[in-house]
């Protein structure tokens, strides 16, 4: 893994102390809220219903032991004893003061933790597939050129006040687990038939208001010509985007305005006019960077485990988390594990501090001190042995980190919703435990097989609504929560923005609906059809009957 | 009325404005150094320019494209970029292309809503010249500009990006 | 009938006006009838006068829940008064009582998604 060194760690302590010294005087009334907010902003720090909200950057979503059992420590001491994780890999402690905020970025800095740019109008924490490193199918390491970014984009002064908020996402395999179509820049890792690493650049996808699966404006950039290449698309950005609106602020608004081609050709002029030489990070520092990721010290192991294959025998719990919870490794003899942080009934993506210091131990103890996040809400350790699994398993499972649902029915996606969110029209959190108690019988949810749903309490869509095989989205209709529900979306490699199934349900009639909807798909499945095939297959009419027949 | 801070040879201080921030709707000031709005000095400015030895800016709004000056720029003694709302980073790009697109020598001067929480921003773009709204002292200022001792991308100023210093480190360590 | 609410700048807690004073819990918020459109207007007013102690003072209207006592109209202050629906133990519903159990009535329970004909908002 990256290790911070001085350089890292002196700007994280200025940081800290610039933070501080705008914090004292906020409180000392030298700056009013609205010259605060967006300071504030860019550290993280959110008013949210009840407290402050801190946004901790997880740095393309990957954390050590130390990192994780100092965020259990912030959860004890300055909140409540749990940390939420978002869908772009960041996590949110809900109940902070903000005269204790100056403290937390310090804590968290001594650790290299932060939350530089997790909010305001500025290049925000860049997101990677949280397999990185430990898929097969992984063309190159995407926290290279996270780390690359991150570096490039820290407070970068030219683009620090854009428009509105920007976030690019980076995958290096053909799976898509980092949602890079919806994204305002997408990365996606190739190799020309030449065998040169480039970058297929995908540019304003998003979500909110108005969703877009983003179009590809370059096909093959050249891998070391990023950095030249982003400074040239935020600088379009920061003079073309709109500032009048801030619902028509960000980049895609932009690029469908002028269509992906203009957008792309107004790109590349503003690209020939810079210095490569000077806005490209050179081989050295790629190289060092490259080098702090590739030194994981795998064994080699055999590729089947006998421990492995003779407790799933023995243990249905065991065999049933891993063939929902354990993925394929590159390296033989060892597995990726998902912790999902969606049992049945709880928050979606609520980790205690107590599970935080579990998970950390076990990174430590048997996974390489090597944890991520995901977009999901869950958490991933990507080096376990397989001879180890048996005993990661069993850990887990005392201490109700071992639902063996991912990608399941119940590993629902919600945002905080209206119970914290002072944007939110609606809550999400009750709607997600509705459902997933719908459908706690796990061999039914197995029988479901993949099926993603994703909730939203308001129309910014941090809970990816729009992206999930069933979305939902809360809605205030006359000061009454209501739900629209929308089908066949996908924030995978086949990015497809969902349909509205018809009009908004009450929050009592969402669990119906959505065992309504998963009967009407085993009903009309073929072979092993996952939801959104069988979706794509038979239209949205089959299921807007069922729905709005059994309404009436 | 802000006052003026300059930027010069590293070190910050209170200058004197000399300039007359001139109005679009005031008449232009028989003597003195001025300046004008883009439009202005778009119709007015190449006469004032020739006609006496009084020093001539330009006010650039977000909106407006410095590539717009492009041909005007060895005469003009300030490039006032505004900002209307600190929020508006538009005057950053606009600063950096001045110097490292247009080689703009001259005084790059920020107007406007301009705090001293920019002032490590607008340093490393090229502003050299503050007028800053918050009641920023130069020593305030100098202080905001220069509170981190690392940065990690290239801009106008020739500071050693991170990757730079990590190599220096490398080669001292030979 | 109307309650003045706010955040509190230095921790965040939403806090209510009480004759000159913020306060921690919504049963000890002040109460104005329709005819304190001044009074409310003036504790608004001295909100906005104290920007390092408050941040965005603003009336709420309230209603009265049958024989249990008042609740926040809407749905948003219902849970700004209480905590989030999905931690009972977490935010101001953990002291409980009387008038956490009159806005828990007043959305059929937080927890409950039975009532939503009972949640209006501002």
């Amino acid at each position: 893994m990256y290790q911070y060194d001085v350089i890292d760690r002196e700007f994280l302590t200025d940081r800290s102390n610039e933070f501080r010294h705008q914090v004292a005087r906020r409180l000392a009334g030298d700056l009013t809220e609205d010259q605060f907010k967006p300071l504030r902003l860019m550290n993280g720090l959110y008013l949210q219903l009840h407290a402050y909200m801190l946004r901790v950057a997880i740095p393309y979503g990957s954390l050590n032991a130390r990192q994780a059992r100092r965020l259990a420590w912030i959860a004890r001491t300055y909140d409540k004893g749990y940390g939420h994780m978002t869908t772009r890999q960041n996590v949110q402690f809900n109940w902070i003061k903000l005269k204790d905020a100056p403290d937390i970025l310090d804590a968290l800095a001594e650790v290299d933790l932060h939350a530089i740019q997790t909010s305001g109008n500025c290049i925000r924490n860049t997101t990677a597939d949280p397999y990185a490193g430990a898929t097969a199918e992984e063309i190159d390491d995407p926290r290279v050129w996270s780390e690359v970014i991150r570096q490039w984009s820290t407070l970068h002064p030219e683009f620090s006040y854009l428009p509105r908020k920007f976030k690019i996402a980076i995958t290096g395999a053909l799976t898509d687990r980092a949602a890079v179509k919806v994204h305002d820049i997408g990365l996606i890792l190739r190799r020309a038939r030449d065998g040169s690493l480039g970058f297929e650049v995908i540019v304003g996808g998003g979500q909110g208001r108005t969703p877009y699966v983003g179009p590809t404006i370059k096909q093959h950039l050249p891998a070391s010509s990023l950095l030249s290449y982003l400074e040239a698309v935020l600088r379009v950005y920061n003079r073309h985007g709109r500032r009048d609106n801030i619902y028509k602020a960000r980049i895609k608004i932009l690029v469908a305005a002028l269509g992906a081609e203009e957008f792309g050709r107004q790109v590349e002029e503003e690209w020939a006019k810079i210095d490569q030489g000077r806005a490209d990070l050179g081989d050295l520092e790629l190289a060092r960077i490259r080098g702090a990721f590739a030194q994981t010290p795998f064994e080699t192991l055999p590729a089947r485990s006998e421990a492995f294959e003779a407790a799933k025998a023995a243990s249905p719990s065991l065999a049933r988390f891993a063939r929902n919870n354990v993925k394929p490794h590159k390296k033989p003899g060892y597995a990726i594990v998902e912790v999902s942080l969606k049992a049945i009934g709880q928050t979606p993506g609520d980790a205690t501090a107590d599970q935080l210091d579990v998970v950390a131990d076990l990174a430590e103890r048997y996974g390489l001190d090597d944890l991520r996040v995901t977009h999901a809400q869950n958490l991933v350790l990507p080096h376990i042995k397989l001879d180890d699994l048996p005993a990661v398993h069993a850990i887990l499972e005392a201490n109700g980190l071992a639902t063996a649902n991912i990608d399941l029915v119940s590993d629902i996606i919600a945002c905080p919703g209206l119970d914290y969110c002072a944007l939110a029209n609606a809550r999400a959190i009750p709607i997600a435990q509705d459902i997933a108690k719908t459908f706690a019988d796990p061999d039914r949810a197995e029988t479901i097989g993949e099926l993603k749903i994703k909730i939203s309490g308001c129309i910014n869509a941090c809970g990816h609504h729009h992206v999930a095989h069933i979305g939902i989205l809360g809605v205030d209709k006359k000061g009454e929560e209501f739900y629209q529900l929308s089908l066949g979306g996908s924030g995978a490699e086949d990015a497809t923005i969902g349909k509205i199934l018809g009009p908004a349900l009450p929050a009592d009639k969402v669990a119906p609906a959505i065992d309504t909807l998963v009967d009407t798909y085993l009903a009309a499945r073929q072979g092993e059809e996952r939801f959104l095939d069988t979706y794509r297959r038979v239209g949205l009419e089959p299921f807007k009957e069922a729905v709005y027949a059994q309404a009436d | 009325m802000p006052k003026l801070i300059k930027l010069i040879d590293g070190a910050t201080q209170f200058a004197e404005n000399t300039f007359v921030n001139v109005a679009d709707e005031d008449a232009i000031p028989d003597v003195g150094d001025v300046i004008l709005s883009l439009t202005r000095f778009q119709a007015e400015g190449d006469a004032l320019l020739s006609s006496n030895s009084r020093r001539v800016g330009v006010r650039i709004e977000p909106a407006e494209e410095v590539e717009a000056l492009a041909y005007d720029l060895p005469r003009l003694s300030v490039v006032a970029l505004a900002f209307p709302k600190y929020r508006d980073g538009r005057a950053y790009t606009s600063a950096r292309l001045l110097r490292e697109r247009f080689k703009y020598q001259g005084e790059i001067r920020a107007v406007g809503d301009v705090l001293q929480e920019q002032a490590g921003f607008m340093v490393r773009v090229g502003f050299d010249a503050f007028e800053p709204n918050d009641g920023a002292t130069p020593e305030a200022w100098a202080k905001a500009a220069n509170r981190f001792r690392h940065v990690y991308q290239r801009a106008v100023d020739a500071r050693p990006i991170a990757a730079d210093e990590r190599a220096q480190q490398k080669e001292g360590a030979l | 009938m109307k309650a003045v609410t706010a955040n509190r700048l230095i921790d965040g807690e939403v806090v209510f006006w009480k004759e000159g004073a913020w306060v921690d819990g919504f049963g000890d918020a002040q109460l104005f009838d329709d005819a304190q459109g001044e009074e409310v207007e003036a504790a608004v007013a001295a909100g906005k006068a104290a920007p390092t102690v408050i941040v965005d003072p603003y009336p709420i209207d309230l209603i009265t829940v049958e024989g249990l006592g008042l609740a926040p109209v809407s749905y948003r202050e219902r849970i700004r008064a209480l905590g989030p629906t999905n931690e009972l133990l977490h935010g101001k519903q953990a002291e409980g009582g009387a008038v956490v159990e009159a806005i828990r009535h007043a959305s059929g329970a937080a927890r409950s998604t039975g009532r939503v004909d009972l949640i209006r908002r501002k």
